[in-house]
């Protein structure tokens, strides 16, 4: 039986580990291997990748993976979001409906692997 | 780097860490939690693909948009599908078929629907530097 709090749990990982790549981004546009400066943004990616992986192996005390796996998936969206929001990328129908089909197709695929 | 160039590094990036996850698995039949565990040499194998693997997308990142790197990093799912068939004789599930089709539809569409507009993250970082 998966519990509602592990649901919650894995879907605020992915709110949060959706994140990593603006920072990963961020870092390697502005960088410059002299100045100290200019790491900090990757290691702050870095950071948010393994602190969300960590929430989510916390959240899979609460669930089965054939449940808690899939919604991993939804943190694409998030990355998209955060892009346009943070980045000022550009997204259209066609970007976004390929993220919906991608979000898709990991979530059937995760569902055919747990 | 040119969005094709781009594009090659993120998808050998893919094969690393799909390579990686298969020694992982390999190596986690034989695995005790022990030293051993450091020693393993499908384990250790495994971290060094992962490591190549975020550094060429990384590297890919630069004077791209996230929106186009990103989701192409899930053919990775589909090189571990795979890769699960012929190496441990897993079975095909069709959700996973469908599941790689609709990763190359929506791949396809994004690549199809993104322009690149370079400048723009670029001014955004310059400024995130100068406040940090």
């Amino acid at each position: 039986m998966t519990e509602l709090w592990a649901v919650v749990l894995v879907l605020i990982s992915g709110v949060y580990g959706g994140l990593a790549p603006i920072y990963l981004k961020r870092g390697v546009e502005s960088f410059q291997i002299k100045k100290f400066r200019t790491y900090f943004n990757l290691l702050k990616g870095f950071f948010i990748y393994v602190t969300g992986a960590l929430i989510f192996i916390f959240a899979l005390k609460g669930g089965e993976l054939s449940v808690l796996y899939p919604l991993v998936a939804f943190s694409y969206v998030w990355t998209c979001l955060y892009s346009k929001l943070m980045l000022k990328e550009q997204m259209n129908k066609y970007k976004w409906l390929g993220i919906l089909l991608v979000v898709f197709g990991v979530m059937l695929i995760s569902l055919g692997t747990v | 780097m040119k969005k094709s160039g781009a594009l090659i590094f993120v998808l050998i990036s893919t094969l690393f860490i799909s390579l990686a996850q298969v020694l992982f698995k390999l190596g986690s039949e034989t695995l005790q939690f022990n030293f051993s565990l450091l020693i393993n040499k499908f384990i250790l194998g495994g971290f060094l693909l992962y490591g190549l693997g975020a550094v060429l997308i990384i590297i890919s990142l630069r004077g791209q948009n996230l929106t186009f790197i990103y989701p192409v990093i899930t053919t990775s799912y589909i090189w571990v599908s795979l890769l699960s068939v012929y190496v441990f004789h897993e079975s095909m599930h069709f959700y996973k078929i469908w599941g790689i089709l609709l990763i190359i539809f929506g791949i396809i569409l994004i690549g199809l629907g993104d322009k690149n507009n370079i400048r723009k993250p670029k001014l955004v970082s310059e400024k995130e530097v100068n406040h940090d």
